[in-house]
């Protein structure tokens, strides 16, 4: 009986052992998720001296870049030989477009082809004559008056200002930049949405009371 | 397993045998090859199915990235017809097969198919796409159809060495019923492999069973040669195995028991020869002896009263002897087999009438017949009429008068009628640890009898006479008191046999 019973057991282990690796992984199996190879790069017709990148704010609760022509320069094959300069003087008009009117183009919200897209934007509405002032420092660091105050802004509104100001003044976007609010808080960080860099979640340090 | 291959060695013979030594061997090469063929083939059938998708994967990605890296888009990109364009323009050029191709862009979606979002593309591939600008693939089965889906989110320009997440992320669906074919195609392959494998592990497994059983069956039948008495049996030893050592070690020990019988049987032999010889020795001066004793006898009136006493004593004692000498002639010649069985067909009462008048038991109503006429049997008279006078002779001198002797005939279940003799006396019986003894040699049914008239060799007698006619015969007591003897004999119309 006791025999029997323990040939019956080997039997059954044989047959499994035969019948999982015949059938186990028959035909086409579901697997994980892959990373294969690197993004695709698009082009994106992107022209630094006639255009600006505004960052809006996606559905899904990431930063979407968006272009906007400037109305005013229209030379399009003289900048396009010089594109990408940082060298160049900010304040000059052939040069690329000033931050100053790039954070009031962002202030203004997003147009109606953004919305279209689904594009919104986390940034109060801006209110008018409001002015903005740029300031470069040495070192990669640039320090930004905002015409707005910067108590209770979310942390999608202050990377959508990083981010842009980042991108205006440096093609790489690798900028600290500073952000003064009129309550006199102060908050800086780097933009970090390109592939390969770790961002820095702007607004850890922030203080207040500078008058 | 307890209908075992031991019981009945004649029937299972012919039985194939449910776990013969046979079915095992088989059992066991299919079972291995059955482990090597499916192991190998699963194997190669694994490495060859992982090669083609991989192939059909790795293509499938990178052409669906150098299709997308060819397009130009604006940001924001706007759906609507143009979008669908290029994607179409994107699904027409797809590698290795045409797929649907998807793009997701804030709220806006879009596809080259029908539907503007696909259903088969998971959330985790969309999570990946968006946690990390990686181009990446996911193997789906939807409803029984494989799905390659590949996500590759978009990137551009911001500068010389610059790149940007541009927010758009492309998907690509492909069916993969091509590779599915090929995929059950490589499986047929390798169960078609696999099966002829094991069909060929049957032939070296017959061919292990041959050489296991060939000699266990030699064995078998030499086995019983030697138990139905051909000690010279031997087996031929063949190569230098286990099977080869049993088959000696058979061999020496079938050598061995027959020369141990040869020395009994010519031990026996002797001793049997030896008391013949002495009963025929014994003999001649007998002889001599009884003619004395009986002239003696006759003058014994004239001799004093002492010495006539002692004429007639040595008279009767050697008369005594002469019987035993008789008795132990006839059973060396049973022992030497030279006993002969001279049939005739007689009338079985009327023979055992004769034997009883003439030793005149009939005269007065000692012995009782109950004998139907008309039952005839081919017997030897001569040793019939011994057995049924040692019988009656017993029970007359050993039980009590009357005896009873009935005859009667019995048909048995394997349809050959016997002859049934039995011999009842009136005594206190045979106790019962004598009965197994009762038919041995000079054997004594009272111990403290020492002397008796017969010669002790009577019943055994007796026992090999029926033995001599094929029959048996059985001691017993009756239920109220007597011993009772059982003569079985069967019944031969024809003579055959002797």
């Amino acid at each position: 009986m006791r025999r029997a019973r323990t040939r019956r057991r080997a039997a059954a282990v044989a047959a499994v052992a035969v019948a999982v690796p015949l059938l186990g992984g028959c035909g086409i199996q579901e697997t994980d998720v892959i990373e294969a190879g690197g993004p695709a790069s698009v082009d994106a017709f992107f022209n630094r001296d006639s255009e600006m990148l505004l960052f809006f704010r996606s559905p899904d609760g990431g930063l979407s870049p968006v272009i906007r022509t400037t109305g005013s320069s229209t030379v399009f094959g003289d900048g396009y030989a010089e594109s990408g300069s940082a060298a160049q003087n900010p304040g000059d008009t052939d040069g690329p477009v000033p931050t100053e009117k790039v954070v009031v183009a962002l202030l203004a919200g997003p147009r109606k082809e953004d919305r279209a897209a689904g594009l919104t934007t986390s940034l109060p509405a801006a209110r008018p004559g409001g002015t903005v002032e740029v300031e470069l420092l040495p070192g990669g660091r640039v320090t930004t008056r905002l015409p707005l105050a910067l108590e209770g802004l979310d942390s999608t509104a202050v990377r959508q200002l990083t981010c842009t100001i980042a991108y205006s003044q440096d093609a790489d976007g690798q900028v600290v930049v500073e952000l003064t609010g009129q309550d006199g808080a102060s908050t800086s960080g780097t933009c970090g949405l390109a592939p390969g860099t770790t961002g820095n979640v702007p607004g850890t340090a922030t203080s207040g009371g500078a008058t | 397993m307890s209908t075992g291959p031991e019981s009945g060695p004649v029937l299972g013979r012919a039985r194939v045998r449910a776990f013969g030594l046979r079915t095992r061997l088989l059992l066991a090469f299919l079972l291995v090859a059955a482990v090597s063929a499916g192991t190998t083939a699963a194997l190669t059938y694994r490495e060859a199915r992982n090669a083609l998708l991989e192939t059909a994967q790795d293509t499938a990605v990178t052409s669906f990235r150098e299709q997308v890296q060819q397009i130009g888009v604006g940001l924001p990109v706007q759906g609507g017809e143009d979008l669908e364009e290029l994607l179409r323009g994107i699904a027409r050029r797809g590698k290795p097969h045409p797929w649907v191709v998807f793009a997701e862009y804030g709220s806006v979606r879009a596809s080259s198919g029908e539907n503007p979002v696909s259903t088969v593309i998971t959330p985790e591939l969309r999570r990946a796409a968006r946690a990390n600008p990686h181009g990446s693939f996911e193997r789906v089965v939807k409803d029984g159809v494989p799905y390659l889906t590949i996500a590759m989110p978009t990137v551009f320009k911001t500068g010389p060495y610059s790149l940007l997440p541009s927010g758009l992320v492309l998907y690509a669906v492909m069916p993969m019923t091509d590779e599915q074919v090929n995929v059950d195609a490589l499986l047929m392959a390798a169960r078609d492999g696999a099966l002829p494998g094991l069909a060929v592990a049957l032939i070296p497994g017959l061919i292990a069973a041959r050489s296991v059983l060939r000699p266990v069956r030699e064995l078998r039948r030499a086995a019983r040669n030697m138990g139905s008495g051909r000690l010279d049996t031997r087996i031929p030893v063949r190569g230098s195995d286990e099977l080869a050592d049993l088959a000696r070690t058979f061999n020496e020990s079938a050598g061995q028991l027959e020369r141990t019988v040869r020395e009994l049987r010519e031990a026996e032999e002797r001793a049997r020869r030896f008391a013949s010889d002495v009963s025929h020795e014994l003999r001649t001066p007998l002889a001599g002896m009884l003619a004395v004793t009986e002239v003696l006898d006759e003058d014994a009136d004239h001799l004093d009263a002492d010495t006539a006493r002692a004429v007639r004593l040595v008279s009767a004692e050697t008369g005594k002897l002469a019987v035993l000498v008789e008795d132990l002639m006839e059973i060396s010649r049973f022992d030497a087999r030279a006993a002969e069985l001279n049939t005739d067909e007689i009338d079985v009462a009327e023979a055992i009438r004769k034997t009883l008048s003439n030793r005149h038991w009939t005269d007065d109503d000692r012995v009782r017949t109950q004998l139907p006429d008309g039952i005839r049997a081919r017997l030897d008279p001569r040793r019939f009429d011994i057995v049924i006078a040692n019988l009656v002779g017993n029970a007359l001198r050993h039980g009590g008068a009357p005896v009873t002797v009935r005859l009667r005939t019995e048909a048995r279940s394997a349809g050959t009628p016997v002859l049934i003799t039995e011999v009842m006396d009136s005594g206190p019986g045979i106790r019962t640890d004598s009965l197994p003894h009762i038919f041995d040699r000079f054997y004594k049914a009272d111990a403290a009898r020492i002397r008796s008239a017969g010669s002790g060799l009577g019943l055994a007698i007796t026992l090999e006479n029926v033995k001599l006619h094929g029959g048996t015969i059985r001691a017993g007591n009756l239920p109220g008191a007597g011993a009772v003897f059982t003569l079985e004999i069967p019944l031969r119309a024809e003579g055959a046999g002797g």
